[in-house]
This record gives structure tokens, sequence and C-alpha cells, in this order.
């Protein structure tokens, strides 16, 4: 067991772990953050996304000591409290989830993908999802729903600034 | 736990590239390197067990992704596929490779899987792998004894397998300045865009005019490692690109590779197929310039 820090949604966790435990098993069995699913468990199905320092990455594919000093949001770290991110409502407004199992992965992708760039063209939203294996929507809400979000978002912007 | 249960190993983070190779001449073929984990943390859930496992995590000076139009483009052992996506002097200087980037697997594993992991790691479908041995490319190899260069064309033995020793830290490969005219392009074909290719072609041709005169032609996945096509390049070098050499060329192929059936494809399919995406690939790397200026 060796000792792994990382900051997880805002919060500081220190935590022995075994070397050969991944990020996913770690968030999943040791923190009981189990909102990141395991759909594969080999990198192909993009279902345990996480954002490590901004960068959507797969969690099964990575050692959790790894991600020593690492900040890490996972899809409980979306919601401000009761307030869904406008992505959250977009899904759920657009019928975008059906068994959910993919849902927290498509959340975080797009997430990322709007904190960036909050006018996507149909090709970038299209690519934003590539990543993520959905067995139920046929994909065309999600894309969708990413795009009312980016529109939620933009008028946001407008309000706000 | 987790549905794949890996086999218990030592994940040992050195924090510079002397302690890496200290801690591979001390545990040699017991130890393998982890750069973004792609192939091992797979393999490792499958089939494959290691004692240590040696991170690249934190040692620095393994980042550099830098182009001198003098020297050439140097790929450090830690750059992504996302880093190399993201380089403009990639996109203008070596289009073959930023191709490869561009449709290599999903933008999360593009944000982990490094340029070198996939010359590493040997495998026939290596997308960025086939682009850099049509461009040319020796690799910087490091052990407790010294340094030294292995070009690509000599790295690959068969599967899995290259000329690296158990005790060397891949540092960075090294890509020679584009030689005056030179054009080059990527294509591969896969089940869904995700996927690794069931059949890939990259090509890097020294143009003058309608004129070729040198050629370096790689196919994927149609033997036990990448593979150069000599007769089609014997039958570029010197010659005027006309459709009907495409045709010929085409026709060729199919004489120089040894495709296998897979999970991926058959022989057969990919038999019908490699004639028409190397003359597709040559046609890409042609019309390029067209599209650029
Ligand atoms: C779902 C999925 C999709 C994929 N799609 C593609 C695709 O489209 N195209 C493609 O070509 N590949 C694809 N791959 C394969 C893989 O992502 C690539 O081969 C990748 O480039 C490997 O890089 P890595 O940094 O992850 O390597 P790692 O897994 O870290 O390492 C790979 C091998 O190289 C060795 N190694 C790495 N760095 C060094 C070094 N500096 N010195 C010595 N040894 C080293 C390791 O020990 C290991 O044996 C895919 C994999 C998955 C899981
Ligand atoms: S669980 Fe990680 S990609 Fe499928
Ligand atoms: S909603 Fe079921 S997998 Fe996407």
């Amino acid at each position: 067991m060796k000792l792994l820090n990382l900051t997880i949604n805002g919060r500081k966790h220190t935590k022995a772990v075994s070397p050969s435990m991944t990020l996913l098993d770690f968030l999943r069995e040791e923190l009981n953050l189990t909102g990141t699913k395991n759909g594969c468990d080999k990198g192909a199905c993009g279902c345990c996304s996480v954002m490590i320092d901004d960068k959507p990455m797969l969690s099964c594919l990575l050692p959790a000591l790894e991600a020593e000093g690492a900040a890490i949001t996972t899809i409980e770290g979306i919601a401000k409290g009761n307030a869904l991110h406008p992505v959250q409502e977009a899904m759920i407004e657009m019928g975008a989830i059906q068994c959910g199992f993919c849902t927290p992965a498509m959340v975080i992708n797009g997430v990322h993908m709007l904190a960036k760039n909050n006018n996507p063209d149909d090709d970038e939203v299209k690519e934003c999802i590539s990543a993520t294996v959905c067995r139920c929507t046929g994909y065309n809400s999600i894309e969708k729903a990413l795009h009312l979000a980016a529109s939620k978002m933009r008028r946001a912007a407008h309000d706000g600034s | 736990m987790s549905s794949r249960v890996m086999r218990d190993f030592d994940l040992l983070l050195p924090e510079s590239i002397e302690e890496t190779i200290a801690l591979l001449a001390r545990h040699k073929d017991k130890s393998a390197v982890l750069a973004g984990g792609t192939d091992l943390l797979v393999a490792l859930k499958f089939d494959y067990s290691i004692d240590n496992v040696i991170s690249l995590a934190l040692v620095p000076g393994l980042d550099e992704l830098d182009f001198d139009p003098a020297r050439g483009l140097t790929i450090g052992a830690k750059v992504t596929i996302a880093d190399v996506l993201r380089s403009q002097d990639v996109k203008d200087n070596y289009p073959a490779l930023w191709q490869a980037a561009q449709v290599f697997a999903t933008p999360q594993l593009r944000n982990t899987a490094t340029v070198l992991g996939n010359i590493l790691r040997a495998s026939p479908a290596g997308d960025c792998s086939a682009a850099l041995y049509a461009t040319g490319g020796s690799l910087l190899l490091k052990n407790a004894k010294g340094c030294r260069n292995i070009d690509l064309d000599d790295f690959w033995i068969s599967y899995g397998v290259t000329a690296r020793c158990v005790d060397e830290l891949a540092i960075s490969l090294h890509v020679p300045v584009p030689a005056q005219g030179e054009k080059s392009a990527f294509r591969r074909m896969t089940r869904t865009t995700e996927d690794l290719s069931k059949i890939n072609a990259a090509v890097c041709l020294q143009m003058a005019g309608e004129t070729c005169h040198k050629a370096r032609v790689v196919m994927g996945c149609v033997g036990p490692t990448l593979l150069r096509l000599p007769k089609v390049e014997k039958m570029l070098a010197g010659a005027a690109v006309t459709p009907e050499l495409l045709r010929d060329i085409s026709n060729v192929v199919i004489s120089e590779i040894a495709p296998i059936d897979d999970q991926r494809s058959s022989a057969e399919y990919r038999n019908k197929v490699a004639g028409v995406l190397v003359k597709r690939v040559i046609e890409a790397a042609l019309n390029a310039k067209e599209n650029d200026q």
C-alpha cells in the first residue's frame, strides 16, 4: 500500500491504496463515488471518464497513484448543491437519459467541451460524444441536449454580462 | 472490486530520467515502463503480469514536442496524441503524422496515449507508428551505460517485439526535416471510429512536379509488423504519378502483404481493399497541395 493525496470535487483526500488499483476502482470502491461507471474496464466505452486537471480521461486505464496531487472532477462534482449544470438540465429536458449508464460520462465530456467553447458546431458535438458508447438513445437526443445546453450557457453568459 | 482483477504489481514513480534508468537496470525484465498506459493497463487486465511498473508520470524532461526547420521534429516520451494534434508545426510539416493523430481512438484516449508508447508497443496496427515509418525517424534509447539511436527501419522485429533492450528507456523520437517537395498522408479503415485500424496505410513521397523521386509506402495490419511495400516504392521512384501507374500499383499491393483473419477483419477482406487503400493514400498525399494553397 502507498499513500495517495489528491483533490476530488474540491475536497482533499489522503488514503493508502494498492499500487495496482485503478483510479476508477479507487473512486468507486474506496470513496463510494459510484457515479463514474465501469462499462468495459479496458478503455473502449468511455463510461469511466473523469476530468483530471481539466482534461477528460479514462479512469479505468490509470493507476490511482498516478493521480497523485491531481484535481479530479467526477459527475458528483458537476451540480452546485441542488442546482443542476445546464448540461444536466438539457439532458433531462431532451430525454437524453434512458438507462443512464453512459450519462455521467456524456455530462463530464459535455461540460468540458462547453467550458472551452459554448458555441460548438455539429461536428464538435459529435466529436465530444464520440468517445462514449450509449446503448439506449441512438445519440440524437444527446447531441440535441448538448446544443440546448450550449444555448443555455450562451444566454447565461449574455445575461451575466 | 473491478470486474477484471489485475495481478498485483508495484508502481514505481521515479522523479528523473537517471532514477528511471537505475530502476530499469535493477528490475530489467521484471519491469515495464508506463507512459499513457492505454496498452499496458489493458494488457495487465487480461493476459500479462509484471512485478514492477515504472511510471513516467513524475519524470521531467520528456515532454518536448519541438520543430526546428533546420533539425526536424523531436517528440519526447510523454508527448501525447492530443499534443501532436494541437501542433501547427506537425500539421504543416508532417501531414501523415497529424492525420494519424486525428483519427486515433477517442478524445479521452488521445489525452493519455503517447506517440512513443505507440511505437514501443510494436503493434502492426499502430497508426502514428505507420505514419512515422513512412516519414522515417530514429529513436533515442538510454540505459545506465549510455545512449544510442536506432532507426525505425531497424526497430520492429516481430509482433510486439522491438530492438529495445530491457534496461533501456526511450527518451525521444527524431523525425528528419521534410525533404524538398515532400508530401505525406495517412489513411485507415476501422469498424467504428474509436476502434483500432483493420487496415491502415501511410506514404511519404518526394515530388518534383508530377514526378516522384523517392517514396516510402507503409501498410499496417497485413503482417506481424508494419510493412514497407518495396515493389510499390520502386514503381513510384522516378515515375510520373499517373492514373495508370496508380492502377498498376493497386494491383501489385496484394503480392507484398500477408494479412490474417482476426477479430477486426478477415485476410480476404484486407487483401481486397489493400490496393485501393494504397492508391487512395497516394492520392491524398498528392491532392493535399491543392487543398492547402
Ligand atoms: C480503446 C482503445 C483504442 C485504441 N485506439 C488506437 C488507435 O486508434 N490507433 C492506435 O494506433 N492505437 C490505438 N490504441 C492503442 C494505444 O492507445 C496506443 O498504442 C498508444 O499510443 C500507446 O501509448 P501509451 O502511452 O498509452 O503506452 P503504454 O501503454 O504506456 O505503453 C505501451 C508499451 O510501450 C512501452 N513504453 C512506453 N513508453 C516507453 C518508453 N519511454 N520507454 C520504454 N518503453 C516504453 C510500455 O512498457 C508498453 O510496453 C487504442 C487503445 C485502446 C485501449
Ligand atoms: S470503463 Fe473505462 S472506457 Fe470503458
Ligand atoms: S442511456 Fe443507456 S447507455 Fe446511454
